[in-house]
């Protein structure tokens, strides 16, 4: 049930990775042949990609799946204590994240003040932001509960790899 | 300028602890953005100016247009792939090249240069080529040394020819232009391909037993092994001519920007492997999913690199290494030869990005001050780190060698190594020496059809 849930927001990603290689191929199809730019193309590209990166930022997160270096790994492997570490690292991140979720909302929330809304499709600016906020608020509960994971039940964490 | 380098110490402690390379930077380029903005730590107005700086970083580069060629490029890769291209350029190259002593050696290179110009990941051209010119090469008996570093090295020029994740960082992050540097890859990733046959060329010398001749291939074969990747060939030419500008006339007037040139190469990459029966709705999802999470990994470090950098460039770091250099009269040659050294040594601990991200918003305003194209010196930082993908004691490509082969020591992969390191030096001097090899292609962007 949980795992089919959190596969929807990648699902989400994928459809508008695929509508953003189509639209970018149809737009250059047709201003070279019919000179018939899409004039939207521009900002959907910008909307597609927010969600392709922050519909599936919570799932990376919690998967580990960010950029680190791991040059230290055998020696925190020698010393035993790479739980420890783990643990610290993702509840320090999850709540890390919690400031700059709540200055996007407050972004967005100006935005829905304002009526800030796109050029061409009068898409409100209030919704990308939001979105973005509430990405970043599931990406630092994921985090939190990976954190207490590698705390209290590794073993959860063993069985979802 | 103090505060800027102790907050690059706590980077770097940070990520030594294993802690994401966007955290690490976004907290330290917080913090210190609010230091530097409110004069003591944790003082109201320094963190109100840093948290508006950190939202507004997150919803700009999510939305930045230019952002976009990064997971259209790396799905095209990912689709050409599933139509099996690697199997097929190695199939070329062989023919070709496989009757040499040291020839599957050789071919193995060429291949990996060609898979390049689909695949814009060192790490991917090396992992994916391995799989194919490994066995192969064992087959004829070549030594274990002289295959995987072949294959080691030839998978550096991923990132080298175009297209190439890690130029398309370089470019967002010093605002040079994608397209540009893609042209400005071709030639030094060409002469990459040749300094590297050399190399192979050179270890069967010394040691004729480590590369045998393999079989020769007649005519009709390689016209067959041609007709296997001429789709592929086809678009790498539309895409990069594109963004050159070779379609640029009368009636088509067709010039493309980085994106459309991605969203063209994806869409081509698309058609081409649904058309191999290479794609079903799974391996579709699977393809677009890898994208999806490769980009998201990706956009999360740029935030996190834009706002260190935005904390560097308050602090004064670059204007301060300027003054320094100005104040000791030190010749602009002598300080690129510098910077060059400490790439090297750099390298020989840390991943190519996170090299890059770390380094880069440092070291460009002091090498643009000087004088230097900012085109030529995002070549030269990705030569470097090519290198630094082969350089003991932490070569990432050799580690996937060791990954994907298994019975090699990866002692055995650096020394085989050895003779590629040295021409890659060779070469990381000829275009610091020679930087119209590298700026020729940019210059002349565009000027056919005008």
């Amino acid at each position: 049930m949980l795992r089919s849930l959190s596969n929807i927001p990648v699902i989400v990603a994928c459809i508008a990775l695929f509508a953003l290689m189509v639209m970018t191929f149809c737009d250059v199809i047709l201003r070279s042949l019919f000179n018939a730019p899409i004039e939207a193309a521009t900002e959907l590209t910008r909307i597609f990609m927010a969600i392709v990166v922050f519909s599936v930022m919570p799932y990376i997160s919690a998967k580990g799946q960010h950029i680190e270096v791991d040059l230290t790994d055998t020696f925190f492997a020698r010393l035993g204590i790479e739980r420890a570490r783990d643990t610290t690292i993702y509840l320090v991140c999850g709540l890390l994240l919690l400031w700059p979720m709540h200055r996007v909302w407050a972004l967005a929330e100006r935005m829905l003040d304002y009526g800030d809304v796109t050029e061409y499709l009068a898409i409100p600016q209030f919704y990308i932001s939001g979105f973005i906020a509430i990405s970043l608020a599931f990406t630092s509960v994921s985090m939190l509960v990976t954190g207490l994971l590698h705390a209290f039940k590794p073993s959860a964490l063993e069985a979802s790899k | 300028m103090t505060a800027a380098l102790i907050g690059f110490a706590v980077v770097l402690f940070l990520v030594f602890f294993r802690m994401p390379i966007v955290f690490a930077m976004g907290l330290v380029g917080t913090l210190g953005f609010a230091y530097e903005r409110g004069g003591a730590f944790f003082s109201e107005r320094g963190l109100n100016a840093a948290m508006s700086m950190v939202g507004r970083q997150i919803t700009d580069t999510a939305q930045d247009y230019g952002l976009s060629v990064i997971p259209l490029f790396i799905l095209m890769g990912l689709f050409v792939n599933r139509g099996g291209l690697s199997r097929e350029l190695y199939a070329l190259s062989n023919a070709f090249l496989g009757h040499f002593k040291g020839g599957l050696a050789m071919a193995t290179v060429a291949a990996c240069g060609g898979f390049s110009a689909i695949c814009g990941s060192s790490l991917a051209t090396a992992a994916t080529m391995s799989k194919v010119a490994m066995p192969e090469m064992r087959r004829y008996g070549y030594s274990d040394s002289l295959s995987t570093a072949s294959i080691a090295a030839g998978g550096t020029l991923g990132i080298l020819i175009p297209p190439s994740v890690i130029l398309i960082i370089f470019g967002l992050l010093t605002e040079t232009s994608i397209g540009k540097l893609f042209m400005a890859g071709i030639i030094p990733g060409i002469l990459g391909i040749l300094f590297y046959l050399f190399a192979v060329r050179w270890t069967v010398f010394r040691t004729p037993e480590a590369g045998p001749a393999g079989a020769r291939t007649n005519w009709s074969d390689r016209l067959t092994a041609i007709r296997g990747v001429w789709a592929v060939l086809l678009l790498f030419i539309l895409v990069i001519g594109g963004l050159y500008g070779i379609f640029d006339f009368e009636p088509l007037n067709l010039t493309f920007s980085p994106t459309e040139a991605a969203g063209m190469g994806a869409a081509g990459a698309f058609l081409i492997a649904l058309s191999r029966g290479g794609l079903t709705l799974a391996t579709t999802f699977e393809t677009l999913k890898e994208t999806a999470f490769t980009s998201a990994a990706l956009f999360a470090v740029l935030i996190g690199a834009r706002i260190f950098s935005n904390f560097v460039n308050l602090a004064g770091l670059p204007d301060a290494l300027i003054d320094m250099v100005t104040a000791y009269d030190v010749p602009p040659s002598v300080v690129i030869l510098m910077i060059l050294a400490i790439y090297i040594a750099l390298g020989c601990v840390f991943e190519s990005l996170s090299m890059l991200l770390l380094t880069v918003p440092i070291f460009f305003p002091l090498v643009t001050s000087l004088g230097f194209d900012p085109i030529w010196f995002g070549i030269v930082v990705v030569v470097v780190t090519e290198i630094s993908l082969i350089t003991p004691p932490v070569g990432l490509n050799v580690f996937i060698l060791k990954s994907v082969v298994g019975d090699v020591s990866t002692a055995t992969i650096f020394r085989g190594v050895t003779p590629f390191w040295i021409a890659d030096i060779f070469r990381l001097a000829l275009i610091v020496l020679v930087p119209w090899l590298v700026l020729v292609l940019p210059q002349t962007m565009g000027v056919i059809g005008h």
